[in-house]
């Protein structure tokens, strides 16, 4: 089959659109960046079921070993049961809404957990059921609409919220994703890191909101695919702060963060963290914010 | 209910009963040189290949590991006894019949023997279960008969496991496991019989993913230092573990050994650090915490459970 070659995306979920022709987006005050983290927890089964998907090189461990990999699973599991206390507490310290992306089993299996997350004030998301069963092409649109429904559920009954953001597990979606999250009344997805300002995308079921994450400073991506050393990272993070800084003052722009707390949770990666997050803080009218926050803003903006 | 493998109850750090260790201090530091053998030709493993480089013999990887027992880890004792240090060796048992020179440069200096299996390239995973008690008693006979020491625990060969592993263990007698990485102190594990506990080792802060990729020394010397800060600041509140794993191949080469130098000064230089090693860590948690831990662990059970 030939391809389309005619202008725009070759996708049918949003309309491809330039930066410098876009109207000025203003936060309110005039701040120039918005800056959120989105923090994953994510559970990494030790028995998945058979016809689950998972990424063939999953972070996490020292090299794939034969399962159950005793060394990634556990490595991940560092995060729910200390590194995500170090993350929460250094995101407070520079009183950062804190965003945290939950998968169905943590939030069934760590109820103290998400307790704790619930009196920290903490903006829940959706993340699909596991870390080991993601959403791809591979999964009948009805099997997929049934986990995103069951995920929502599964959080609105834990923490008496049913979330309106939404992070797919490993970031994998099928091609009816999108349309099956508006669907499930979702109001945004930060599965699509391509741009610094949030975007509005279309489906046949209504519309959502796409807040792009920053994949480069993405601690997986950055540090464990990349392996960046931690000054690299640091550096990575505060001069992208003080570009965005200074180009949002034209037009305003968004830096969101995202987190495991199984890697930058480890005791010497958060005093990277720490140092990274403090001069972009210190920087003039950065706006600490939630996801739902950001998008609020977005859509009052555009009106 | 708890996930699979249903073997460690959630513990989140901030709500867990404390641990103090002997003299106040607040981090308790083990060095656990990986002493090994990885064999010429192994034999065909169903589910690893332990050299997948090229077919068998991959002379290159030998060598290059083969390095470690002939010159770098001379070269590392030299450091580790300039600072005292009472290393944990994660040791293939062979290496006391193949290389008695250096098993005995281990237990003349009082280092204890962790168990790392009999060679690095015979693994856990693929092991009837049969085969893995016989297994426990060569790895203790082997450590009995050339050092006198009794087996205390283990660290998988080549961190090779599997769903049995802690309760055979624990049916051989050993009392700690290292092959959990989740967390900043031990743990109960939970065995059909007896007892055993995790002891925190590292994949962090250890030299082989730290220089498989592509860090230099003083990236690792950083890690060490920023690392050890960090619990040092906690354990002002609650004691930690801070375990750091070396390969005599890797740290003991001419480029790297000053960074082994100057993270041992650096940690070694505070006061409160306890220099242990693994079974002193979990004989301590053992005799003074286990038991709270477990408590502790059922009472937030039974919270969740009326929630």
């Amino acid at each position: 089959m030939p391809a389309d070659r005619s202008p725009g995306m070759d996708h049918p979920h949003y309309p491809y659109s330039p930066l410098p022709s876009r109207n000025a987006l203003k936060w309110p005050n005039g701040k120039p960046l918005a800056v959120g983290a989105l923090v994953l927890l994510e559970h990494y089964e030790w028995d998945p079921p058979q016809d689950a998907y998972s990424l063939r090189n999953a972070s996490g461990g020292l090299i794939k070993l034969p399962a159950p990999d005793y060394v990634q699973l556990t490595h991940r599991e560092y995060g729910h049961r200390v590194g995500i206390f170090r993350l929460l507490d250094t995101l407070e310290r520079y009183e950062m809404p804190v965003t945290v992306a939950v998968d169905a089993l943590t939030a069934l299996h760590y109820p103290w957990l998400m307790k704790h997350l619930g009196e920290r004030s903490c903006e829940i998301v959706g993340h699909g059921v596991s870390a080991s069963r993601l959403i791809t092409s591979k999964m009948d649109p009805g099997v997929e609409a049934g986990v995103i429904t069951n995920a929502l559920d599964t959080l609105e009954q834990v923490t008496g919220v049913r979330p309106i953001g939404w992070f797919s597990p490993e970031g994998v979606e099928s091609a009816q994703t999108p349309e099956l999250l508006a669907a499930a009344g979702i109001q945004y997805v930060c599965d699509w890191p391509n741009d610094e300002q949030p975007y509005t995308m279309t489906t046949p079921n209504g519309n959502l909101t796409s807040l792009p994450l920053f994949l480069e400073i993405d601690d997986e991506f950055a540090l464990w695919n990349r392996r960046a050393s931690l000054d690299s990272w640091e550096n990575m993070i505060v001069s992208a702060a003080h570009r965005l800084h200074s180009d949002g003052r034209r037009s305003a722009r968004h830096m969101m963060f995202t987190l495991r707390p199984w890697l930058t949770g480890q005791p010497f990666r958060i005093r990277t963290f720490d140092r990274a997050l403090g001069q972009v803080m210190n920087l003039e009218g950065v706006w600490p914010i939630s996801g739902s926050e950001l998008v609020a803003a977005f859509n009052n903006a555009d009106s | 209910m708890s996930l699979p493998p249903h073997r460690v109850d959630y513990l989140p750090m901030v709500d867990r009963p404390n641990i103090s260790w002997p003299n106040g201090a607040r981090v308790a530091l083990w060095v656990a040189p990986n002493v090994e053998h990885y064999e010429y030709l192994p034999p065909r493993d169903p589910r690893r290949n332990p050299w997948p480089r090229s077919p068998h013999p991959d002379v290159q990887g030998y060598s290059h590991r083969d390095y470690g027992n002939r010159v770098g880890f001379w070269r590392m004792l030299e450091v580790l006894d300039q600072h005292n240090v009472r290393c944990t060796a994660s040791t293939n048992l062979a290496v006391f019949e193949h290389y008695p020179d250096v098993g005995k440069s281990m237990a003349d200096r009082g280092w204890e023997i962790m168990s790392h299996g009999i060679y690095n390239t015979r693994y856990l995973s693929s092991m009837s279960e049969q085969d893995e008690r016989e297994f426990y008693q060569d790895c203790i006979d082997t450590l009995h008969q050339h050092t006198g020491q009794r087996l205390r625990g283990m660290l998988g060969p080549a961190v090779s496991n599997n769903l049995h592993t802690p309760d055979l263990m624990a049916e051989a007698g050993l009392t700690y496991h290292a092959d959990w990485l989740h967390d900043d102190q031990p743990v109960p594990i939970r065995v059909n019989d007896g007892c055993l506990v995790s002891v925190p080792y590292s994949i962090e802060l250890n030299d082989v993913p730290v220089f498989l990729h592509h860090h230099d020394t003083s990236d690792f010397v950083e890690m060490v230092k920023a690392q050890f800060d960090t619990l040092y600041e906690e354990g002002a509140a609650s004691g930690r573990v801070m375990a750091l794993a070396l390969h005599p191949y890797l740290m003991g080469m001419p480029h790297r050994i000053d960074g082994l130098d100057e993270m041992l000064d650096y940690v070694l230089g505070h006061e409160l650090v306890w220099q242990a090693t693994a079974s002193e860590i979990a004989d301590h948690f053992i005799e003074h915490h286990y038991e709270d831990f477990v408590d502790h662990a059922v009472s937030l059970q039974a919270a969740n459970d009326a929630r």
